[in-house]
């Protein structure tokens, strides 16, 4: 794969490997049927589609005909989230104020629905707030949905603390997971913390953009979302490529032949990230948690006396790619709201840099992308009224 | 939603910046908080009421950086009276526009200039320290950007009614419920007007 610049951003997505575009290919020319019945053409892709799904659904420990294909994550949050809530037709959601935008947005949607929303609270490292889990079920409560690793500072939910509340509780309360960034950056097994349904995306892990799936447990029951004909699925009707599933499953191959191996890849190079910038920048601070409660390609810290959008300009400029949760930086106009709600002041959170590795990351990339950032750092801290002050006030 | 060539030349190689020793003024505008923040130095001839010197911090993005890289070039050698008269829109076309979201940072930096002037002025007996009144929240709501269409609220008509008494301030606005910018200028005009000690209260009213 030819390599542009050094791309740091991959929780937003990830270049496709080359072996995933090579799976794919047979798919867009001569294999290009939907599934049917009874013919060659349809028959074979039955057969190929089966296969795809079996290599998917054994990544999440799921049996093959629970996993359903849409056209990405969002796509299968929202047919998970507005499935259950049209299966329940009213009743209590909970949730928390960090999840991902899709959980977010759906969750609002479906209490203007008349639906109605906790949203728990989360601690200074984006955990959930357990104890408000506990407090939070009432008798009507159908749905507790999680984003597993934290898009914004990737920590990890305590999973299996809430498959023990969820279950406690004396009735059914569907489990749904967002594991956009988690799938294939942590051993994650349905089964083991009783997930009802969990979306997952094949562009975060090098795999196609377009193309997703989700999990639904057997028996779960859930409204249709999207109508119309069904091609491939029944969940997500209409058409969905082919070639794209089975790049999907190519790219989940290639991770989860050695799963091990490719979390601590990523781990190994976040680790040697976040060394490497405590060593060359003064006044950072890891945001999130260290260890192995945290997503293994996420490291989101905050520089002091300097913005996010000035430094990743200056970034781009080099050829690196990042993320910033400043104000500045966003459509909106507004400081990232997971930073805000774990504790974070403004200051923190419009200095906040996200750096999301992938496998081809190398050492000497991180090296060049610490260098330039130290740099960068000096420069626009000497522009800086704050740090002028601050070393002022040193003096 | 691009920067200009200018506004990355100004940003990467910004002309006039660092800390002045020992300025005949300066001032300090926005705030950590709201994102950006810049300091703007002065040193003016005493005799021909020159700026003979400029400088400036900022921390905020590039445009913030840009737009005080152009506005102190703009002013430097300009006489009070004319570095006065310098606006945001010069600021904005000077360096060839800026996106509409990003207009409010041209307006913190002609700002700062403003008041670095202001308090030349009052240290030296030029001017008077300005009573607060109405006048003085409308010319502070000329300052807050729609970042919608990167105009000023007051131009767009968005302002309906300002009135002050008793330290109260009563503003009606112009913006309709489905307007996701409502909150953002609202956040506007409570920084822009809370910095006045005369401000005990400031009560914003959406249609």
């Amino acid at each position: 794969m030819k390599k542009t610049g050094i791309y740091l951003d991959n929780c937003v997505t990830s270049p496709m490997a080359e072996e995933v575009l090579e799976a794919m290919l047979p798919y867009f020319s001569e294999r290009f049927w939907f599934p049917g019945s009874f013919i060659s053409t349809g028959e074979s892709t039955n057969e190929a589609l089966s296969g795809f799904s079996h290599t998917i659904a054994a990544a999440i420990g799921a049996r093959d005909d629970e996993i359903h294909f849409t056209s990405g994550g969002t796509l299968a949050n929202n047919i998970a989230i507005k499935g259950l809530a049209n299966a329940a037709k009213r009743g209590h959601i909970i949730c928390s104020v960090v999840d991902y935008p899709d959980l977010l947005t759906n969750a609002a949607y479906l209490e203007k629905q008349g639906f109605e929303v906790t949203y728990l609270s989360a601690d200074s490292k984006a955990r959930i707030d357990l104890q408000e889990l506990k407090a939070a079920i009432r008798p009507d409560t159908f749905l507790f949905m999680t984003t597993i690793a934290n898009h914004v500072v990737g920590t990890i939910q305590p999973l299996a603390e809430i498959h023990e509340i969820l279950s406690a509780a004396d009735h059914k309360i569907f489990f749904h997971a967002d594991a956009g960034q988690a799938f294939g950056k942590m051993p994650l097994k349905v089964g083991d913390y009783g997930i009802d349904t969990m979306s997952i995306s094949a562009h975060k892990i090098h795999g196609p953009q377009g193309i997703g799936a989700l999990y639904v447990r057997k028996g779960t029951s859930m409204g249709q979302v999207i109508h119309g004909v069904r091609r491939v699925d029944g969940l997500q009707t209409g058409g969905l490529s082919i070639a794209l599933i089975a790049g999907f499953a190519k790219a989940v191959e290639l991770i989860f032949n050695d799963l091990a191996g490719s979390i601590s890849q990523l781990r190994e190079l976040s680790d040697y990230l976040w060394a490497r910038l405590k060593k060359k920048i003064s006044y950072i601070e890891l945001n999130g948690t260290e260890g192995e409660e945290r997503a293994a390609h996420n490291i989101n810290v905050s520089i002091d006396y300097i913005e996010g959008e000035a430094i990743t300009m200056m970034l781009d400029m080099k050829g690196i790619t990042v993320a910033t949760g400043s104000a500045c930086a966003s459509q909106g106009l507004k400081p990232n709201y997971v930073l805000m709600a774990i504790g974070k002041n403004h200051v923190q959170s419009h200095g906040s840099i996200k750096f999301t590795v992938n496998r081809y990351i190398t050492k000497e990339d991180i090296d060049y992308t610490v260098d330039c950032l130290a740099e960068i750092t000096e420069e626009l801290r000497q522009r800086s009224p704050l740090y002028n002050a601050m070393k002022n006030q040193e003096k | 939603m691009q920067y200009t060539q200018k506004v990355l030349d100004h940003f990467m190689h910004p002309h006039n910046v660092g800390k002045m020793e020992n300025p005949d003024a300066s001032a300090t505008e926005g705030s950590p908080a709201c994102g950006d923040q810049v300091t703007v130095y002065l040193k003016v001839d005493e005799k021909s009421k020159k700026i003979e010197d400029i400088s400036f911090l900022s921390y905020g993005c590039a445009s913030n950086i840009a737009t005080a890289s152009i506005i102190t070039d703009m002013a430097k050698g300009k006489s009070l009276d004319e570095a006065k008269a310098i606006t945001w829109r010069d600021a904005m076309e000077a360096l060839d526009g800026l996106p509409p979201v990003k207009v409010h940072c041209s307006v913190l930096a002609a700002d700062t200039l403003k008041s670095a002037i202001s308090n030349y002025e009052i240290a030296h007996g030029l001017k008077e320290v300005p009573n607060f009144s109405k006048e003085t929240i409308l010319e502070e709501l000329k300052k807050i950007i729609y970042p919608k269409v990167g105009e000023d609220i007051v131009s767009l008509k968005m302002v309906k009614y300002v009135g002050f008494s008793d330290g109260e301030v009563l503003i009606d606005m112009n913006m309709p419920a489905f307007d996701s910018w409502r909150e953002n200028v609202a956040e506007e005009i409570h920084e822009h007007l809370e910095k006045y000690p005369e401000v005990k209260n400031i009560q914003i009213n959406f249609p």
